[in-house]
């Protein structure tokens, strides 16, 4: 199960596991959603789980849920990187939409 | 013993047989058009979108009288026009739809039992060309606001034993586990749970599983009738928007034949959201 493999590291948006044989980044923003779709991500080329997330018009858009980085290709640091670039696009978005108070 | 109305219900293997035609129209009732009827649709269908067509741009309600006879002019349809609806997600829209059509009076309506689930799982021709239809002229009837319950209905139903409400979304919405899956993240409420008193029947029970077809009769009444949705009463079915709710609408008054079902379109985005109202969990 891959809610019970042990956590290397996390961030507030970001988990990332140790699998058997890949590292796994999961977006924690996409908790819950159900897997309609395994394929490879064009952009970073490793596998990824996607489902689909309906907008306020009903449409859907394919979302990845969490990557795969081999390991044999990919190190905990390579993967930190990835999920450091999510990490800092997500406190953006919050930032610009729920802003703390000073 | 059959459906109460038979008559609203055709199966795929009749549409495939009975094409649209002048005095027939098919038409495709989508959540996700671009995920549905884009990709390809029943040939010589037209499409009405559910978010688009339906809803008014600005308030949230449906569409005003003007605007559906707009709608139907824009679909070639006319008063005496046979309209055969059929959609995505379980024909939860379809149904959601046909609500609105009874709405404003159309008498002769039916629902593909199965929508696209089972036109899919049949493996029957998909076309993306768009049919060209030429604009009809549609004189609608004023609204038939039994069919519909608002807030203000919901609320003074509460405590009342001749009237019945019918949550029909799932046991985790229910129970205010969740407030909507996670597919929809713009559908949530403040609160969780569902109104006082109110029998959970998740939409879902009244189909069966294999191909999204509605249940016989013989079942759905085992399905309502135990927990007290009985023919003598008011029922309120409501679900998070309104379009499930409107599929149990549907099998209540159309296949059980009840004599008085309504429609809560409001449903938990407005009951959930409102300051004060009460929720049981």
């Amino acid at each position: 199960m891959l809610l019970d493999l042990p956590v290397l590291k996390k961030g507030t948006f970001y988990f990332i596991k140790d699998g058997e044989s890949d590292i796994i980044l999961e977006d924690k923003t996409k908790r819950g959603l159900p897997v309609r779709e395994t394929s490879i991500d064009e952009k970073l080329n490793v596998k990824v789980d996607k489902g689909m997330i309906h907008d306020m018009d009903g449409i859907g858009h394919w979302v990845s849920i969490r990557w795969y980085f081999s390991k044999d290709l990919y190190d905990l640091s390579d993967v930190i990187l990835h999920a450091e670039i999510m990490e800092k696009k997500y406190a953006e978005l919050r930032e610009l939409t729920c802003p703390d108070d000073d | 013993m059959g459906y109460a109305h038979p008559e609203v219900l055709v199966d795929t293997e009749w549409v495939s047989k009975n094409p649209p035609g002048e005095k027939r129209k098919l038409v495709e009732v989508d959540y996700d058009p671009v995920n549905g009827y884009q990709k390809g649709h029943i040939s010589g269908s037209s499409l009405i979108w559910w978010k688009r067509d339906i809803n008014d741009p600005v308030t949230r309600d449906i569409i005003g009288k003007k605007q559906f006879e707009e709608l139907m002019a824009k679909n070639g349809i006319t008063s005496d026009t046979e309209v055969i609806l059929y959609g995505d997600f379980n024909n939860w829209f379809a149904a959601f739809v046909f609500w609105v059509f009874k709405i404003y009076g159309h008498e002769n309506l039916k629902i593909m039992n199965g929508g696209r689930k089972k036109w899919e799982l049949e493996n029957r021709d998909y076309t993306t060309d768009e049919p060209q239809i030429p604009k009809s002229t549609y004189i609608a009837q004023p609204p038939d606001e039994g069919l519909r319950a608002y807030l203000f209905d919901v609320s003074r139903a509460l405590g009342k034993e001749d009237t019945v409400m019918v949550d029909v979304r799932s046991p985790a919405e229910f129970s205010g586990q969740i407030t909507a899956p996670p597919e929809y993240p713009m559908e949530h409420a403040q609160r969780g749970g569902h109104i006082p008193n109110a029998n959970n029947i998740p939409w879902a029970t009244a189909v069966n599983d294999a191909d999204g077809t509605f249940k016989a009769v013989e079942e759905l009444k085992q399905n309502y009738e135990p927990k007290g949705v009985t023919p003598d009463k008011d029922v309120i079915c409501y679900c998070r928007i309104g379009e499930r709710s409107s599929h149990s609408w549907f099998v209540l008054k159309y296949l059980l034949g009840y004599p008085r079902v309504r429609n809560y379109d409001g449903s938990w985005t407005e009951w959930g959201n409102m300051i004060g109202n009460p929720v049981e969990k």
